[in-house]
């Protein structure tokens, strides 16, 4: 039986653990609602604007317009995994890494050769570890990732997709559906999907300029705008992953709490009780 | 159809935020080669703006939103501006000041 008083030392030092993941709860949580209102706000433009270039684009515009171009075969794809650059978030950067792996894994059985950049000191970390190649790293990406760093990070890998340097561009993020589901998933944001049966456009728009004109202008903005969707989803996601692994912690720590007390008072019962013992025995012994 | 439904449905979005969301009676773009103005009933429309401001009238409220780039789809008297950029928006109309 452990003594009172190491039992006692144990005690502190998972309250002060327990003190350090509630108060980790309640800052996720804070964060957690103003990433989640970002994610709110980036949608409806996403959306929006993903109908209305799917509205545009036909197979005839797709072979004029080099960003819609569609490549038979893919010969060379690049890989963007986006992680969180701190942990404490449960199994969310593996879940991440795990997915970016398989498709890894996948291309590489289809012959496609596959360049990889990384965001997030998690997987640059981790694949470093493992020695897999990374064609850039990049942990300056926060909480709240702004467009113009999701233009930076797409930008050059469209431009190389129109020279035909790059035949496919995958991003591999959280999806941020609740709090509770985040799961890990596999965007393909270039070749642009292009429906190939077309409805009858219906209604007839008025295009001012040509629909080609306002496509070209549409796609980059198009591209930068599912990029920044990615990075404030996962971003959502971290928050989220967060809260529910420090709030698991909390819930822990309170349990392991209560055994160790039970413990604790029985040890010190049992202390008691020895003591008392001795001195009954001590004293009937000096009688004698 | 009676008059108080015979009104353009507007949001003002980019990627970060919201602009603005809510009815009007008509609406002042500033299209790529120049100011548009779009009433209830427009044809079908797309058009890429340019910069300036958005004024968006409804009865004597008026909302003004700075805006650039981007694009501008009218349907079925919806009205989507889906600017690169939205600035904060400014109303004037009863009961606020007149700013200008």
């Amino acid at each position: 039986m452990a003594k009172a008083r190491d039992i006692s030392r144990r005690m502190r030092s998972v309250q002060s653990t327990r003190k350090i993941t509630r108060t980790m709860e309640m800052v996720a949580t804070s964060k957690l609602r103003r990433a989640q209102n970002r994610v709110r706000e980036a949608r409806p433009f996403a959306e929006r604007l993903t109908g209305v270039v799917e509205n545009l684009v036909t197979p005839e515009l797709a072979e004029l317009e080099p960003v819609l171009r569609q490549p038979d075969r893919i010969r060379r794809a690049a890989v963007v995994l986006v992680t969180s650059n701190r942990g404490l978030c449960g199994a969310f950067n593996v879940n991440l890494i795990r997915k970016a792996r398989e498709l890894l894994a996948e291309l590489q059985a289809s012959d496609v050769e596959t360049e990889f950049h990384v965001i997030g000191k998690k997987g640059i970390s981790y694949f470093r570890f493992r020695n897999v190649e990374m064609a850039s790293r990049r942990i300056d990406i926060g909480d709240s990732p702004s467009p113009e760093e999701a233009r930076e990070l797409i930008d050059p890998l469209a431009e190389r997709f129109v020279q035909e340097e790059l035949d496919a561009v995958y991003v591999v993020h959280a999806e941020f559906r609740s709090v509770m589901s985040t799961p890990p998933i596999t965007r393909r944001l270039l070749p642009v999907y292009v429906p190939q049966e077309r409805p009858t456009r219906e209604p007839y728009y008025i295009l001012d300029p040509s629909a080609e004109v306002i496509l070209a202008r549409l796609l980059p903005l198009h591209l930068v705008s599912s990029m920044y969707r990615a990075l404030v989803e996962n971003a959502a996601a971290e928050q989220g992953a967060r809260r529910t692994a420090m709030k698991s912690a909390t819930d822990n720590a309170d349990e392991f709490l209560t055994t160790l007390r039970r413990q604790f008072n029985r040890a010190r019962q049992q202390e008691i009780t020895s003591q008392l013992a001795e001195i009954i025995g001590g004293a009937e012994a000096l009688k004698g | 159809m009676d008059e108080a439904s015979r009104k353009l449905k507007i949001a003002v979005i980019s990627p970060v935020q919201v602009g603005f969301e809510g009815a009007g009676d008509s609406i002042v773009v500033p299209a790529y080669d120049g100011l548009m103005g779009i009433l209830y009933g427009h044809a079908p429309m797309m058009t890429l703006l340019g910069t300036g401001e958005v004024t968006v009238k409804d009865g004597s409220t008026v909302h003004r939103i700075a805006v650039s780039g981007g694009f501008l789809q009218v349907v079925d008297n919806e009205v989507s501006v889906l600017a690169e950029e939205v600035g904060e928006p400014s109303s004037t109309g009863p009961g606020t000041e007149d700013a200008d």
